[in-house]
C-alpha cells in the first residue's frame, strides 16, 4: 500500500467536495493500492494539522456548521506558514483566485513547490497569470504542477492531450468553457427568457454566483483559454493579450433571429485566436449543448476532430479531475 | 474543365501519391505533375488535370483537406478559382439609424451581402439584424476584421458564425 500525504488548502465548495469523494472512495483507492491521508487543512483564518491524518468526517461536519475553529487541532496558523512547515507529498490548492494577481493561490503554489511538494490545483488565475514562472519553479524542483480541474471541470482536456494524443499536433481548440453562460444562453433559446431573467434563474439554482460578472463578461472563459494556449498549443501568451467579449449585449431578439436561421448563440473560447466572444453555432453542431454543460473541440492532425462534453463546474465533477491528477502523481511517487 | 492546382507537400515518402489519389478518385484526368523543392521539408507541386465539373473539384478539395494537404492556388480554365463561404452574422444596436445602407455597402467591398433579416422590437430599442455575406474563403478573416471595425465605429455588437 502506497501512503500519500495530502495538504488541502481551501475548504470551500470544491475543498469540501474533494473530501467527500475521498471518504466515499476510500476503499476504491485502497484497492488501487493508495492510502491517501490528509495531514493538513488550511482555511483563510486558520489551519488543522495532524501528521497521523485528520478525521475528515468530523472536520466536514464542523465546516458545514461554520465551526471549524472548534476542531481540537485548530490553530491560527496561516496557510502559507503551514505550507512552509508541513511535510507532505501533494498539496491540493483549491482556493478561489484573484484575477488581478492570482493570489492567494500564487503564493500557496510557490510555497508548496519550494517546500518540495507536488501541487494539484483547480485555481485558474495563478496558472493563467503566472504560467511560465510556476512551471519553471516546478521543473527546477523536479515536482509536478497539475491543474486539469482549472480548465474544464470534469472534462479531461489536459490529461487527454498528455496521455492519449501524444502523436498529434493540435491545430485548434475551441468551445464552451463556462457553464453559467451556457445555462443563460440555453434558457434564452429554449424558454425565450431575457438575459436578466435567465441569469436570475441561474443564481437561484446556484449555477451562477451572486456577482456573475466574470462569467458573463467572458473573463472566466478567457482564463481557461490562456491556460490551454500555454499548456497544449505552447503559445507562450499572457492573459493581457486576450480579446474578450461577453454576452451582456445578447438580446432575446438576436437569439430568436439566430434560431429562425438555424443557429444558436454560444460563448466560445477560441484558443488559437486567443479570443472569447459570442458566436453563431449551427443547431446541429456538436458544440450545441444545453444547460450548464461545457463542450470542447480539439482538432489535431492524426486524430482529427474530437468533441468532449461534460460538466464544467460543480464540486463533485471538479473532484474527478483533481483526483485524476492526484492519482497520476501518486503513481510516480 | 482544365484545373491547375498548386500545393505544398511534406517531403516524406507517399505524400505525392496521397495528393494524386483524390484527383483520380473523383474522375480527374491528370495531365502533368511538376514539382520542385522549396523551403526545408516542403515540396511545391503543381498538378494539371481535367475534371468534369465544379462539384468534382469541390470533392477533390474536400479529400485533400482531409489528408491535410495545403492547396495554395487553384486556376480553372486559366482563371483564379475562388471558393465562396457564407459568413452569417448578427448586428445588435441601432443598426438602421447608424446607416444600414452604408454598412451593407462597406461589407460589399469585401464580399456580397445576400440576406438581411431585421427585428425591431421598438423604434427606441436596439434592433437585431442578421446578415449573410458571401466571401472568398481566403478572405474570411479579413471580412470579420472589417465588420468588427465597422461595428466599433457604429457602436454595434457583432456576433458571427463559427468558421474553422
Amino acid at each position: 500500500m502506497k501512503k500519500i500525504k495530502l495538504v488541502i488548502v481551501g475548504l470551500g465548495v470544491i475543498g469540501r467536495g474533494v473530501i467527500e469523494i475521498l471518504l466515499e472512495k476510500k476503499e476504491f483507492l485502497r484497492d488501487m493500492g493508495l492510502d491517501l491521508k490528509v495531514v493538513a487543512l488550511c482555511e483563510v483564518d486558520g489551519s488543522i494539522v495532524s501528521d497521523e491524518g485528520i478525521d475528515l468526517k468530523k472536520t466536514l461536519e464542523l465546516a458545514g456548521r461554520g465551526e471549524l475553529d472548534k476542531h481540537k487541532q485548530w490553530s491560527n496558523s496561516k496557510s502559507i506558514e503551514i505550507l512552509g512547515e508541513v511535510k507532505a507529498d501533494i498539496v491540493l490548492e483549491l482556493t478561489p483566485g484573484n484575477i488581478e494577481n492570482g493570489e492567494p493561490g500564487y503564493s500557496h503554489i510557490k510555497g508548496a513547490l519550494k517546500n518540495g511538494m507536488h501541487v494539484v490545483t483547480s485555481n485558474k488565475p495563478p496558472i493563467a497569470l503566472h504560467y511560465r514562472e510556476l512551471h519553471e519553479l516546478a521543473r527546477g524542483e523536479n515536482l509536478e504542477l497539475r491543474y486539469e480541474a482549472a480548465v474544464g471541470g470534469a472534462i479531461p482536456i489536459l490529461n487527454l492531450h498528455q496521455k492519449c494524443l501524444q502523436i498529434n499536433e493540435v491545430e485548434s481548440i475551441y468551445g464552451i468553457l463556462n457553464g453559467t453562460t451556457n445555462y443563460v444562453l440555453s434558457k434564452m433559446v429554449e424558454d425565450g427568457l431575457s438575459l436578466e431573467n435567465a441569469l436570475n434563474e441561474a443564481k437561484e439554482l446556484g449555477i451562477a454566483e451572486q456577482d456573475p460578472s466574470y462569467d458573463i463578461d467572458g473573463v472566466d472563459t478567457a482564463l481557461k483559454v490562456v491556460i490551454l494556449a500555454n499548456s497544449i498549443l505552447d503559445m507562450n501568451v499572457e492573459f493581457g493579450g486576450m480579446k474578450i467579449r461577453g454576452i451582456r449585449d445578447v438580446t432575446p431578439e438576436s437569439v430568436e433571429l439566430a434560431k429562425k436561421h438555424g443557429y444558436v448563440i454560444k460563448l466560445i473560447g477560441d484558443v488559437r485566436r486567443m479570443e472569447v466572444s459570442p458566436r453563431l453555432i449551427p443547431v446541429d453542431h456538436p458544440l450545441n449543448v444545453s444547460d450548464s454543460l461545457n463542450a470542447v473541440m480539439i482538432d489535431s492532425d492524426v486524430a482529427g476532430e474530437l468533441t468532449l462534453v461534460g460538466h464544467g463546474a460543480g464540486a463533485r465533477e471538479t473532484s474527478s479531475s483533481i483526483y485524476s491528477d492526484v492519482i497520476d502523481i501518486a503513481a510516480g511517487i | 474543365m482544365k484545373v491547375e492546382m498548386e500545393m505544398g507537400l511534406k517531403d516524406v515518402p507517399g505524400s505525392l501519391l496521397r495528393s494524386l489519389t483524390p484527383i483520380s478518385k473523383h474522375g480527374g484526368n491528370i495531365l502533368s505533375v511538376l514539382h520542385h523543392r522549396g523551403e526545408a521539408n516542403l515540396v511545391k507541386v503543381k498538378i494539371v488535370f481535367e475534371i468534369k465539373d465544379q462539384k468534382s473539384l469541390e470533392l477533390i478539395q474536400k479529400s485533400l483537406r482531409e489528408y491535410r494537404i495545403n492547396m495554395s492556388e487553384i486556376f480553372v480554365e486559366g482563371r483564379r478559382y475562388y471558393e465562396k463561404k457564407t459568413l452569417s452574422f448578427i448586428l445588435i444596436g441601432h443598426v438602421i439609424d447608424s446607416d444600414i445602407r452604408d454598412t451593407i455597402d462597406r461589407i460589399n467591398e469585401i464580399g456580397c451581402v445576400s440576406d438581411v433579416d431585421v427585428v425591431m422590437p421598438d423604434p427606441k430599442k436596439k434592433s437585431s439584424v442578421l446578415m449573410k455575406a458571401d466571401v472568398d474563403n481566403g478572405s474570411l478573416d479579413k471580412a470579420v476584421t472589417v465588420i468588427e471595425e465597422l461595428c466599433r465605429k457604429k457602436n454595434l455588437f457583432f456576433i458571427h458564425s463559427l468558421e474553422k
